[in-house]
């Protein structure tokens, strides 16, 4: 039926987005092996369960479609409220601030003191306590500030 | 020309120490809150799964027979679409007459539950009755005949089996999508 291959593909489209959501970010500029292997054996799991015995180009037409469709309302939401933006992306969160780690958020994104100092390296900064505030941004980049030089008269 | 259309900017973002970081620590536990909830819920499916909650498992095996012993018949009561299941009728000496074994399956066999192959072929079969009558050549019982099923419409469907003249098995099947 029409209707239930329309249905799987936006069911596949939602679902994804919420596995994706809730395994997380994590810090890194580029993916790394394990996480290509989540990716795409995730997407091969739904793909078999999406486009089922409808092996028709009509049938992947209709189902790119609709997964495309999806993807604008959801975007489109994401625009008009706050709400859904967060729900979407999640909120940057401060690792280090003040001379101090945050560490329940730490400990829930799964993100150790070396991440950080990676990241910090490639700003040329020496040491953690050169760092002023590191975040852990909505799309998993972690940003550093250095602290900045004390002014002496 | 068109003249582009410019707004002011407001500083909108929370600041932390002097930097829009836009942290929300409010949400984010409430969101972690709902990590765990909902890792246990994942949990909870995976171990339906293996029980058979969810078909082909140790929960969805079913079996039911007549009274009289003249048929006897193990099915999933719990079945995938678009996934293959046998049905088995497993008919007692009773069921046997003149080396013919009739039986009489409902529709929702052959459609909702999407009956492909009947295993041995039956030598006779006769549409009627809201239903399909086979009739197996037997030469002595117990006999068994397997029906391979390919469900299509997922939903809960009711279907009934009988050798004519002895008490019909009424059962459902839960179609999952």
């Amino acid at each position: 039926m029409a209707l239930s291959t329309i249905m799987r593909a936006a069911f596949g489209y939602l679902f994804l987005v919420l596995i994706v959501r809730v395994i997380g970010r994590r810090p890194g500029e580029q993916l790394t092996p394990f996480e290509f292997v989540l990716i795409f054996y995730i997407g091969g799991l739904t793909l078999t369960g999406v486009v089922g015995a409808e092996a028709s180009l009509t049938n992947a037409v209709c189902q790119i479609l609709t997964v495309a469709l999806c993807h604008y309302g959801l975007v489109l939401l994401r625009l008009r409220s706050d709400r859904v933006m967060r729900l979407l992306d999640g909120s940057p969160l401060i690792l280090l601030e003040k001379g101090g780690w945050r560490s329940e958020t730490m400990y829930r994104m799964q993100i150790q003191d070396t991440d950080v100092m990676n990241v910090a390296r490639d700003h040329g900064i020496r040491d953690l306590a050169s760092i002023r505030l590191a975040v852990l941004e909505t799309y998993g980049q972690i940003n550093v500030m250095p602290q900045e030089p004390e002014t002496g008269n | 020309m068109a003249e582009p259309s410019v707004s002011p900017v407001d500083d909108t973002v929370p600041k932390v120490d002097e930097l829009a970081v836009g942290e929300d620590l409010v949400f984010q536990q409430r969101w972690w809150r709902f990590e765990r909830f909902i890792w246990g819920v994942f949990l909870v499916v995976i171990m339906c799964d293996i029980a058979g909650l969810l078909g082909h498992g140790w929960l969805a095996d079913a079996k039911a027979s007549t009274p009289d012993g003249s048929l006897a018949i193990d099915y999933e009561r719990i079945e995938r679409g678009s996934s293959p299941s046998t049905m088995t009728l497993h008919f007692g000496p009773t069921a046997i007459h003149h080396g013919n074994v009739p039986v009489f399956v409902s529709d929702s066999v052959i459609r909702e539950l999407g009956a492909q192959r009947i295993s041995p072929q039956p030598a006779v079969s006769a549409i009627g009755s809201g239903g399909v009558t086979y009739l197996f050549s037997a030469i002595g019982g117990p006999a068994d005949v397997q029906f391979q099923l390919e469900p299509n419409v997922p939903g809960l469907h009711q279907f009934r089996i009988s050798v004519p003249g002895e008490p019909a098995i009424e059962a459902r099947v839960l179609v999952l999508p």
